[in-house]
């Protein structure tokens, strides 16, 4: 869905992405991470063709933005860092002009902005002023601008900013309904943890440099991370493991290892059991909830 | 409706607002109707109104509806919308100043009144456009400069949103002050000499309409700008043809005046052709500069233009050019043009200042160029550079008696007469092959990503 070459982009006094080349596939939730300052913001502003690279290319839909900038803005959905809302208009007429300007006909806007307004829970505050919202809730809003029109590619720069934790599951839940419904999202965030519940792939940027060359995978909802503990140590456990059907082992020690099963629960069952019978004390087997930092950590250590 | 007309429409033309600036206009009406003489009348009151909503408050509005969406993090949101460039600009243009019209068409409505009274329904309706254009003119202007701003990323602060507004201010004054040379009642204001025809490629033309449809002409190609520069935020792109449309009535416009020229004692040599030539020629070089300046100098583009003008795709490169590499060419046409017709009547001392501004002009558009190759925000060393060439070294040459060295900096009459152009154009070789190998060198090397 986007696909980006050798992009080299710059400020007046500094050069901010040396040479980017990526590759987002569709109907994923990529993670873009790295910290303050690694070019993440001017990767999604040139995502969104808003910034013309200074070399390279970057194609989003078959399209170099370019050649069709135009026609790249109408795919996306953007939500920047620093936001901004009419704060003197209501909740219903910032989405009204969010869809009317986003090409939705008059005829069609009211339940467009009733089905963002929904997504985003604010269709009790449709009356509401922008400017009397909470913050969560004009991250909401935000976010409901940028899906009014149903984009097919949302790029969304730290969007749990200043969240509570409920705010954050809720936007979790979002982002993955948005990925099932046909759209291909990449998130910024420099904060793993956000991005560990809803994230497939992941980018690591530093310094303007995609660290290891290109996306991670990190999450692939039929073949998940599991994550093994045993009571008393056994040297062969990685050879056991690596023995078994469908287990490929990303790593292990002789308490620990953590590998890709597929998701089947009689799968499972068997493995646990085979692994009893080798005389091994399992004392715990869950779904790995630390993927994303686990895979930034390894290539992170694996670049310096 | 068009969207973003109807949102400024929401945020501007709020009741409780409306009929504040009703009440107040109508009370500042009553007063000056009772002050009997000791407040001007009614009429002159809606005049003041007028010119404090319309043009001074509205081209603050007209600033700041794009330079508020910078500033309130809402307009890459609106560079993102499908909304058309056209849809855009008079959205903002009319949308962000409603509220000021609104104040503007009540205070019309006791002008025109008094002027029907007073002089009958032509001149009111002659006085009708002159408002509503110098209105439009103002508040376009400001637009006009803030989305120039926009676009060379420097429309942030309030100074700045001042500035717009101040450009569009004195399009007003300049608009005012040509309307007075036409009107006999109020030219004495200003002491600028009324005149009832006005000399334009030898023709008398009564001065009212001819002024009426300058504005008029202006005023469209001041909204023609708005749209243009609209389109480049919006990532479009323009093409050369409205430019060349503007050099060519910039260029006829401006060479109609030579009678103004005629009596300049520095030219006398010079017969009509020439001075509508060098008139031309000059707005030409005026644009250059000015647009040199204003638009963005990418090296990318430069060298994408530099690529396909070494492959011959001619129309391509063409079709590709800047404003001020446009503006530049015309100046260079007329100027040689100029050179020829003064050969006709063997003026060699004019014949070589024409061809030494050429060069001056060449070198000049080179060091502007330069100074961006290499980083952005070179135009202030570009401007550095030009005040030490066009002022600080020739004083010091002055000062010193090296009469001859001015012409290193300026074009002037020198002994022999080839030393000026000569300096001219090889200052000019110089800076354009410094130019040229700044914007072809290999820009810095990306580190390798990490395997």
């Amino acid at each position: 869905m986007i696909d980006v070459r050798d992009l080299v982009y710059e400020y007046p006094t500094t050069r901010a992405l040396k040479g980017v080349s990526l590759h987002v596939k569709p109907q994923t939730i990529t993670a873009l991470v790295g910290p303050n300052g690694a070019g993440k913001t001017t990767l999604l502003r040139c995502l969104a063709a808003l910034e013309p690279p200074y070399s390279g290319s970057v194609t989003v839909d078959g399209r170099d933005t370019r050649e069709a900038p135009r026609a790249i803005h109408a795919l996306l959905g953007y939500l920047p860092d620093f936001y901004g809302l009419y704060d003197a208009l209501s909740v219903r007429r910032v989405l009204s002009y969010a869809a009317r300007s986003r090409g939705i006909s008059p005829a069609l806007t009211a339940s467009a902005v009733e089905k963002a307004a929904g997504r985003v829970s604010l269709l009790d505050r449709l009356d509401t002023k922008a400017g009397e919202l909470s913050r969560g809730m004009r991250q909401r809003l935000a976010i409901a601008q940028a899906i009014v029109h149903e984009p097919r590619v949302l790029l969304l720069d730290e969007p749990a900013a200043g969240l509570d934790p409920q705010a954050r599951r809720d936007l979790s839940t979002l982002l993955v309904a948005l990925k099932d419904a046909g759209m291909t999202l990449v998130v910024s965030s420099h904060i793993l943890a956000e991005l560990e519940d809803y994230c497939t792939e992941m980018i690591i940027i530093e310094d303007g440099l995609i660290v290891g060359g290109n996306a991670i995978k990190v999450r692939d909802a039929d073949r998940p991370r599991y994550m093994l503990e045993i009571a008393t140590a056994r040297s062969d456990l990685r050879e056991f493991l690596a023995g078994r059907p469908g287990v490929d082992v990303i790593e292990a020690d002789e308490y620990h290892a953590l590998f890709t099963h597929p998701r089947n629960s009689a799968a499972r069952a068997r493995l646990i059991k085979a692994m009893l019978a080798a005389g091994f004390e399992v004392s715990s087997l869950g779904e790995s909830t630390k993927a994303l930092e686990e895979a930034y950590f390894k290539q992170v250590g694996q670049a310096r | 409706m068009n969207p973003e007309f109807e949102r400024n429409l929401w945020l501007e033309l709020r009741p409780g607002r409306m009929i504040v600036m009703t009440v107040v206009l109508a009370l500042a009406f009553f007063a000056a109707a009772l002050s009997q003489g000791f407040f001007a009348g009614p009429g002159e009151v809606a005049r003041w109104g007028y010119f404090i909503i319309v043009v001074l408050w509205g081209a603050r509005n007209a600033a700041n509806s794009v330079v508020g969406e910078i500033r309130a993090h809402t307009w890459d949101g609106q560079r993102l919308s499908s909304l058309s460039a056209g849809t855009m600009m008079w959205g903002k243009l009319f949308g962000s100043t409603a509220f000021n019209w609104f104040g503007g068409a009540i205070c019309l409505v006791v002008i025109l009144a008094e002027l029907v009274q007073e002089h009958g329904p032509g001149v009111a309706a002659i006085e009708l456009v002159y408002y509503l254009a110098i209105g439009v003119i103002a508040q376009s202007a400001a637009l006009l400069a803030s989305l120039i701003a926009a676009g060379r990323r420097q429309a942030r602060t309030q100074f700045e949103i001042f500035l717009y507004q101040a450009t569009g201010l004195a399009a007003a004054v300049a608009v005012y002050v040509v309307w007075l040379i036409a009107d006999p009642a109020r030219s004495y204001l200003l002491h600028v000499e009324r005149t009832d025809v006005v000399m334009w490629w030898g023709l008398a033309c009564p001065a009212q309409p001819f002024l009426l449809l300058s504005m008029a002409l202006f005023a469209g190609w001041m909204l023609t700008g708005c749209y243009r520069q609209m389109r480049l935020e919006l990532k479009m792109r323009n093409g050369p043809l409205v430019w060349l449309a503007f050099l060519l009535f910039m260029g006829a416009y401006v060479a109609g005046f030579d009678v103004w020229l005629s009596g300049n004692q520095a030219l006398t040599n010079l017969d009509a052709v020439a001075l509508r030539l060098l008139l031309a020629g000059t707005v030409y070089g005026t644009l250059a500069y000015a647009m040199v300046f204003l638009e963005p100098k990418d090296r990318v583009r430069f060298r994408w233009l530099g690529s396909e003008f070494g492959r011959f795709h001619l129309g391509t490169v063409l079709a590709n050019l800047q404003g001020w590499m446009m503006s530049y060419l015309a100046a260079q046409a007329v100027g040689i043009a100029l050179i020829v017709w003064l050969g006709r009547a063997s003026l060699l001392q004019d014949q070589a200042i024409a061809c030494a501004m050429l060069g001056f002009l060449t070198r000049d558009m080179g060091i502007v160029v330069l100074t961006n190759a290499r980083k952005r925000g070179g135009d202030f060393t570009a401007l550095a550079v030009l005040f030490l060439l066009y002022a600080l070294l020739p004083a010091i040459f002055a000062s010193l008696h090296l009469t001859t060295g001015l012409a290193l900096f300026t074009p002037r009459p020198t002994d022999p007469v080839w030393l000026s152009p000569l300096a001219g154009w090889a200052e000019a070789l110089v800076v354009w092959i410094v130019a040229v190998a700044a914007i072809a060198l290999p820009e810095e090397r990306a580190k390798p990503a990490a395997a």
